[in-house]
């Protein structure tokens, strides 16, 4: 830049009129970033500070789970399912053995349904947890993570000993959860059912998790900086998230006492008793306590379901190779980011004609233009931190 | 003893010599010392055990084993970088914090230069870190580090004015500009200032901590939004200058807070003669349990966004500052 | 797939299939199935426990705008279609053969209080399907309209801006269309419809035991 009378002119009226002509800076990002929870990718417009707009890309994970399901078998699509959010493996199954077995017209055995309940409801717990541990490290404290990542790790202790798997269990079958044969038993006679000691195990970690969630609200909850940071951020009024489609817990942070686990019934929960947390204002704040609220509540049902357990079969009876008769139906489930639903459609062969996977992060992310316009640059990570997605629910 | 010493070195040049070297080989060690803390207490704190294989069961030499390893590696410098200013960003930093150590007083007369105008010239030669750390967001061609360096600038200059104003109560007290005529006047006093400079403690060490860039004040690297912030393109030994830079600045900070405010190497009822043994190792103790405090907070809170930071500084940092200046200097006159 | 008749609850055997309409007004949800369909004006059908609402393409957005103000339906779940072909690439073809070429859009929606849901569907040709955008009425239809727009080659008129969600610009082609091969399905084809071998010792081909009930936990 030519330093002369004009230009010195041109600065020296800048630094006194109202209006600076600036231009704005395109910022990716993403797709590789510590804070976006996976591939995603937000171009951003900014100017300094503050954003202007912000265009999400997806898709860097899209692994066309749609597709794939066409030309999978029923028991085949299990393993593909527990993949869609990956933090909470369990429950991605559950919708979608439901919808199976609506249009089989099977009765699930009760002991069955217990177990499936507990495991979505650990599932639930650890998913929660790793929110409790990346949102505040997101913003910039480190040390909760390591809290709730240790008590999630007893979770996935516990899912290991039952399933086998600690993210991506396959438990489920059409008709009940899976009946273990004894390790070694060739003649199939004997079923192993839930691994001694899984009851004893599964009420002290609630003892310790319930220990913790009260450990992780001294340590966050008291925090000025944090409150500073989370309070009148990103507020969502309810009209707002009903019309994007935004579920879960980011919807009953805004005031709206709608669980899906009171409103459908895959899942016998009229049977116990809990509360369903909502939050006042809608802000990143109400997000984080609703979820450390729904830990409590969660770690009340566990402790109620083992308590309560029948006894019983683990499966319906079922024939070897599965085939669904033709229909179609939608059935929904509180996942633990939201709604997922699937809509099962049927021609009576051994696979789908089509399912469409509704997931709870796809939605909940929809907003984020909406969320984002004129905000600053700190408050986008607190806000899309604060949603609580996970790419694999948004790309499937 | 001093003084066998003392004409070891009578020669001028020797002399400047060995307190260049000294202060060579200090700067590492306690950027070692320091960062080691780091890892073990913030382990502790998160229920890990932090570096444990290196050098023994302690992992001592952790930090030695970084330090080489760093400087293996490539020097990476990125395409579109502007390269001087590039290369020459970590070394204003590091000079900023080397530069410190000269007017620190280690002991009675055990002090590399001193200054009569002692805390003048510490705070104003810190302030060179601050255009090291713009420059580093400006030249690496990087959006993510322009943007660190766009907040480092606005942090770093806020903070400069309630750094320089909170050490002007202790100014006020002590009646001279040199350190160690302010750490004379302590042991006249017979209590160090905190007592009554508690405001201004309070200040300093505020401002020190968003000097430094360290949570709850690293905005402008910000690890998990701007991935390093004005650190992003830095690597190898580059990077290991910036890294030793906040450890050793973290150490001069802390003494300059000791020295000021808590009677730097000082302990009530040791004598003189006494003193230039055990001086270092109180000021040392001292300023330890200052960067413990530091390390602690740094594991406990989050980061503040830039404009509640710079909330912070003016609105409520410099106002306090002033008033402390006013009280100070009333009672001065007063009593 | 025909319409299936209206299901009764599981547990009611009385159910002959037939292909009319017949009021079984057993099923809970017949009342609100009925409303709805009178409000929007089209037709109802409740396959398992799902209440599904025939409109017209035309109708799409009034219908959808009728259940939001008035039915208090204001919860957008999703937005889709299925692509009814007589041909297809992956999988094998529908068993019955008797059924219309189409491309069936599916929204559902439902209500935030008691949890009554609602899917509407409208049948757009094979062609070209072409039907109006529902941003104006939900506004989280806009990517579950982009996300139909790729993978089944509907236009939606009325949407801001139909780019690519999922796919790479460079894509040609909607993969989830029948008509779409599936990469891995060309190396290797279809094996048909039992994928499922036994395991190595079980000869013989009888169906799972009756479970013992000893059990560690019980």
């Amino acid at each position: 830049m030519v330093i002369d009378a004009d230009t010195l002119r041109h600065m020296s009226e800048a630094s006194v009129s109202v209006e600076l002509e600036t231009e704005d800076m395109t910022l990716n990002i993403g797709p590789q970033h510590p804070s976006t929870h996976g591939v995603l990718r937000l171009v951003a417009r900014v100017d300094g500070e503050r954003v202007y707009d912000v265009k999400p890309v997806i898709g860097y994970m899209h692994r066309g789970y749609e597709k794939l399901s066409e030309v999978r078998t029923y028991p085949q699509i299990t393993a593909l399912l527990n993949r869609i959010d990956w933090v909470s493996g369990y429950a991605n199954e559950i919708p979608f053995m439901v919808a199976a077995e609506k249009l089989m017209e099977l009765e699930v055995p009760d002991r069955a349904q217990y177990i499936r309940l507990i495991l979505t409801e650990m599932a639930r717990i650890s998913s929660h947890m790793v929110f409790m541990a990346s949102y505040p490290l997101e913003l910039g404290a480190a040390t909760p993570l390591f809290f709730a990542l240790r008590e999630r790790e007893r979770l996935l202790d516990l899912l290991e000993s039952v399933t086998g798997g600690r993210f991506h269990p396959n438990f489920n079958r059409i008709g009940g959860v899976k009946p273990a044969y004894g390790s070694g038993s060739t003649t199939r006679k004997w079923i192993q059912d839930l691994p001694a000691g899984f009851f004893e195990e599964t009420t002290q970690a609630m003892v310790r998790i319930r220990e913790a969630v009260d450990q992780l609200e001294d340590l966050v909850a008291g925090n000025e900086i944090i409150l500073a940071r989370t309070k009148g951020i990103g507020v969502l009024p309810p009209e707002v998230g009903a019309a994007f489609g935004v579920s879960g817990p980011n919807l009953r942070a805004s005031g709206v006492k709608f669980d899906l686990r009171r409103a459908e019934n895959y899942l016998p929960y009229d049977k116990f008793d809990f509360e369903i947390p909502t939050g006042a204002n809608g802000d990143c704040w109400d997000r984080w306590k609703v979820r450390l609220d729904e830990i409590r509540q969660s770690c009340l049902i566990i402790e109620q379901a083992v308590a309560g357990i029948p006894s019983g079969p683990l499966q319906a009876k079922v024939p070897k190779v599965i085939k669904v008769p033709a229909g179609e139906t939608y059935v929904r489930a509180e996942n633990p980011k939201g709604e997922m639903g699937y809509y099962l459609v049927s021609d009576g062969g051994g696979g789908p004609y089509r399912l469409k996977i509704r997931s709870a992060s796809f939605s909940n992310i929809s907003i984020l233009p909406w969320a984002l316009e004129g905000v600053l640059v700190p408050d986008i990570i607190a806000i899309m931190g604060s949603l609580d997605f996970v790419l694999g629910d948004v790309d499937r | 003893m001093p003084e066998v010493v003392l004409d070891l070195f009578s020669n001028f040049w020797v002399a400047l010599l060995g307190k260049v070297l000294l202060v060579a080989l200090m700067i590492p060690l306690i950027g070692m010392v320091i960062g080691f803390a780091e890892m073990k207490l913030s382990a502790k704190m998160q229920n890990r055990v932090g570096p444990y294989f290196a050098g023994g069961r302690w992992g001592w030499a952790q930090l030695i084993a970084d330090g080489v390893k760093f400087f293996q590696k490539e020097d990476l410098i990125p395409a579109d970088a502007d390269r001087p200013v590039f290369k020459t960003a970590p070394i204003w930093v590091l000079v900023g914090t080397v530069a410190l150590f000269v007017v620190i007083p280690f002991g009675p007369g055990l002090i590399f230069r001193d200054l009569s105008v002692g805390v003048f010239y510490a705070l104003a030669i810190s302030s060179i870190s601050t255009i090291g750390v713009l420059m580093a967001g400006w030249s690496s061609a990087n959006k993510y580090s322009l943007m660190g360096g766009l907040r480092a600038a606005g942090q770093l200059i806020a903070y400069e004015l309630p750094l320089v104003l909170a050490v002007i109560g202790s100014v006020i007290l002590a009646g001279t500009m040199s350190m160690s005529g302010i750490v004379e006047a302590q042991i006249e006093a017979g209590y160090p200032y905190v007592i009554f400079q508690f405001v201004g403690f309070g200040i300093f060490m505020i401002a020190a901590l968003a000097e430094l860039t360290r949570i709850p004040f690293d905005m402008p690297i910000a690890e998990s939004e701007l991935v390093m912030g004005y650190l992003t393109e830095y690597s190898g030994f580059r990077f290991l200058f910036f890294f030793l830079a906040e450890f050793a600045n973290m150490f001069t900070m802390s003494a300059i807070a000791v020295t000021l405010f808590l009677g730097g190497y000082w302990l009530p009822g040791l004598s003189e003669d006494q003193l230039v043994y055990l001086g270092p190792i109180i000021l040392i103790a001292k300023v330890f349990v200052l960067v413990f405090a530091m390390i602690w907070f740094r594991w406990t809170f989050p980061r503040f966004r830039e404009d509640q930071l710079q909330t912070l500084a003016w609105k409520w940092l410099i106002p306090l500052a002033l008033v402390n200046i006013m009280v100070t200097a009333a009672l001065k006159v007063l009593l | 797939m025909t319409s299936s008749p209206s299901e009764t609850e599981a547990g009611q055997a009385e159910g002959v299939d037939q292909a009319e309409e017949v009021e079984q007004a057993d099923h809970p949800l017949q009342g609100f199935a009925d409303e709805v369909a009178e409000a929007v004006g089209g037709t109802a059908e409740i396959t398992f426990d799902t209440v599904k609402i025939k409109v017209s393409a035309g109708d799409w957005v009034k219908a959808h705008q009728t259940a939001r103000d008035q039915l208090d339906l204001v919860f957008f779940s999703f937005l889709s279609a299925i692509d009814w072909a007589k041909e297809v690439e992956v999988g094998d073809p529908l068993k019955d053969e008797d059924f219309e070429e189409r491309i069936e859009m599916l929204t559902t929606v439902s209500d935030l209080s008691a949890g009554m849901r609602v899917t509407f569907s409208a049948d757009l040709p094979t062609e070209k399907p072409v039907i109006d955008s529902l941003v104006g009425v939900y506004a989280g239809a806009d990517w579950h309209e982009r996300e139909a727009a790729e993978m089944f080659g509907i236009d939606f008129s009325g949407h801001p801006n139909l780019a690519a969600l999922y796919l790479p610009d460079a894509f040609e082609g909607n993969p989830l269309r029948k008509s779409f091969p599936l990469l891995s399905r060309e190396v290797k084809p279809w094996p048909g419809k039992v994928d499922v071998e036994g395991m190595p010792e079980d000869q013989s081909s009888e169906q799972s035991d009756e479970p013992s009930t000893e059990n560690p936990e019980a």
